[in-house]
């Protein structure tokens, strides 16, 4: 470590802890909003530390018992506030759509990083003007689309639109990854009489491991956080947890204690993802292949 | 085992031309070291024999077989790479097995194999760490081993010592030439390092910006340099060159330079009063006191057992000569020399071609 004085460092690390404050700070309130009752989210002062802690919100939201809420009690606006299911949505929707844009996007990444052909420069541009739309501009014809070919409130269609999304950013991702690994690899393993199949499966994809870790963490956090598609093209079938959100606002008033309830709910399946993932990500990717 | 030839090979990337009319033959067995400076085209040269790189024009041929349009995996050719390319994510073992598996050998051939080469190699110990967990010199050794478990026809070695240090290098240079003895395999092996290619090779291919300078056997290169360039490049410390006359004393020729008079051998192709250029291995320089050559001490460097005493002839002229240690000489003390002439290396100062004579040309 480079030498400072004992001031310096204890100001730098003043400074570091301020900004880490501010940061987790508002994380830290809406989390704390979903196990406060109703009459004290709002109260003046603030309640930031001590508050009487409920489960009645989570029980509201996911149908379980922890014995806060009695049975029959009339819920705010009326509505119902059940909305285990529509975690469940959120989780096959991120899952399936994830691994599909992973499946399509590996093997098209790996084939622009190694294959020669015309053009070959202008298509990392052209594949990411594809995202310079703004979705909404997408979801309206999608809408008309998905009407007619009978994709509309289904599984399926979801899927396929937050794959097709993700697709133009995890290709220019996993490119840069696999333009990483050293052609002589390929190399090697072709003078060796091995076939391109069999490069990719035994020598190429293990080592881009990490990236397609990567890519995943970041193709799953955009189909848990999209909001126009599932809106536009949902209706009653599916519906994932940002748009249903939504439903927490009513004629009656805002059930703020039930939606910080899902959010924190919601970040859990996001951050196991991410828990599972990471392993891969912080391994090196060419570590001792080459000469030092 | 296998010849390979290059008939009038042309390589260009786009619009720039980096090699011309390239024209070599390897023998079937032989050890073949492409030589030359950084950029002078060995990597590619090298990279057209393995179908790694498009031949631009010209043909190559394996045994034969014109090899132009076949893809590297039927080409029947080992590899080792400036970098080893090894497989990070494979142990050992499965880097030197993998183009076994390829070839779908059964599971017992594939470890007597792998082990035979890791036993030569000694690399027994490692097989089952990973490229990573390896210092240099190992992965050097697993890189070699991959090549050597192929029983390939021909094998390709692009500078696989140049990242070790000097002992490792050394103790490599020994075992790849004992490999080489045990394969018989023809081998062409890519170095910008001289002394290397003279311990190791059968034949050195001298190459200079996309051309091949000279090709020969070591003693031939060391002996009988064709070009200036020829001459400069191989030896250590490398040769003197000082630019004077031709001139006939008593129907002797003579080289005359600042502060030189040197009698030739009498068989000389050269003509009264060309200009040429005069190359003196600082080896063969010996002091006398007949006085050929004339200057001061500028610097006695010492390496060991020899010292390298530079010297100055005039204001540009200046020459390095080894010696024994015990030789006497001072820096700023004047000092004289001598060459046997059958030492002294003539060039023409226009063309810096070899000016041959008669008994040996
Ligand atoms: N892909 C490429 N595109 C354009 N020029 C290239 C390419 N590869 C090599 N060259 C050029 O071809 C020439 C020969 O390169 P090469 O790699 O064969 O040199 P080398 O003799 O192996 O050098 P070194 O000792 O540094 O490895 C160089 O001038 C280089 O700039
Ligand atoms: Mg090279």
């Amino acid at each position: 470590m480079i030498v400072e004085s004992k001031n310096r460092r204890y100001a730098r690390m003043a400074a570091a802890w301020f900004i880490t404050a501010l940061f987790v700070f508002p994380l830290y309130y809406w989390g704390t909003t979903a196990f406060k009752q109703a009459k004290e989210i709002f109260s003046v002062p603030p309640t930031v530390w001590s508050f009487t802690p409920t489960l009645r919100n989570f029980e509201e939201v996911f149908g379980i018992s922890f014995g806060f809420l009695r049975q029959q009690e009339v819920l705010p606006g009326g509505g119902n506030f059940y909305m285990a299911p529509r975690l469940w949505d959120s989780i096959v929707v991120g899952l399936f759509s994830t691994a599909l844009a992973i499946a399509i996007s590996t093997f098209a990444a790996y084939a622009l990083s190694r294959m020669d052909f015309r053009g070959r420069h202008h298509f990392v541009a052209w594949v990411l003007s594809t995202r310079m739309m703004p979705p909404v501009a997408v979801a309206i014809p999608m809408f008309f689309i998905y009407k007619d070919i009978g994709l509309m409130d289904s599984y399926t269609g979801i899927i396929l639109i937050h794959a097709l999304m993700n697709l133009p950013l995890a290709v220019l991702l996993l490119k840069s990854f696999f333009d990483d690994i050293p052609r002589e690899i390929d190399e090697s393993a072709i003078v060796d009489g091995a076939s391109r199949w069999k490069i990719f499966r035994r020598i190429i994809l293990p080592m881009a491991k990490g990236g397609i870790a990567a890519t995943a963490v970041l193709c799953f956090i955009f189909s848990w956080t999209e909001f126009i598609f599932v809106l536009t093209l949902t209706q009653t079938g599916l519906k994932t947890v940002p748009v249903v959100s939504s439903s927490f606002v009513t004629s009656t008033g805002t059930a703020w204690g039930n939606m910080a309830a899902l959010g924190v709910a919601a970040m859990a399946p996001a951050f196991l993802f991410i828990l599972l993932v990471q392993k891969q990500l912080v391994r090196g990717l060419t570590l001792g292949s080459l000469k030092q | 085992m296998a010849e390979v030839a290059y008939h009038n090979i042309c390589k260009s990337y786009g619009s720039v031309e980096v090699m011309r009319d390239l024209s070599l033959s390897i023998q079937d067995g032989e050890f073949a070291v492409l030589l030359g400076a950084s950029g002078c085209g060995k990597t590619t040269l090298l990279r057209m024999t393995a179908g790694l790189e498009n031949i631009t024009g010209g043909e190559l041929t394996i045994d034969g077989k014109v090899m132009n349009e076949v893809h590297p995996r039927d080409r029947d050719i080992a590899m080792v790479f400036q970098n080893y390319a090894l497989y990070p994510t494979m142990k050992v073992f499965d880097n030197i097995a993998f183009s076994l598996e390829v070839k779908r050998l059964s599971k017992e051939e594939i470890k007597r194999k792998v082990n035979e080469a890791a036993a030569v190699l000694n690399l027994t110990d490692y097989l089952d760490r990973y490229p990573r967990e390896l210092s240099g010199g190992q992965r050097q050794r697993v890189a070699m081993g991959r090549a050597m478990v192929r029983d390939a026809k021909v094998f390709l070695f692009d500078e696989p010592l140049s990242n070790l240090d000097a002992k490792l290098r050394a103790h490599m240079r020994v075992e790849i030439r004992q490999l080489h003895e045990r394969l018989k395999a023809t081998t062409v092996y890519v170095t910008h390092d001289q002394i290397e290619a003279m311990t190791m090779a059968d034949k050195i291919v001298l190459m200079k910006g996309g051309r091949i300078e000279q090709v020969g056997t070591p003693d031939d290169l060391y002996d009988r340099p064709a070009t200036r360039f020829a001459a400069d490049f191989i030896g250590s410390p490398s040769m003197n060159f000082v630019e004077g006359d031709i001139t006939t004393e008593d129907g002797n020729p003579h080289f005359v330079g600042p502060h030189i008079n040197l009698p030739l051998d009498t068989g000389l192709k050269a003509e009264q009063g060309q200009k040429v250029i005069c190359g003196l291995r600082p080896s063969d320089l010996v002091t006398t006191k007949s006085g050929e050559i004339k200057g001061t001490v500028k610097l006695v460097e010492k390496t060991g057992a020899d010292v390298n005493i530079h010297v100055d002839l005039s204001e540009t002229a200046n020459l390095v000569a080894t010696m024994a240690r015990d030789n006497g000489a001072v820096a700023g003390g004047s000092i004289e020399l001598t060459i046997p002439p059958r030492a002294v290396h003539l060039f023409d100062a226009e063309t810096e071609n070899r000016i041959e004579t008669q008994t040996t040309g």
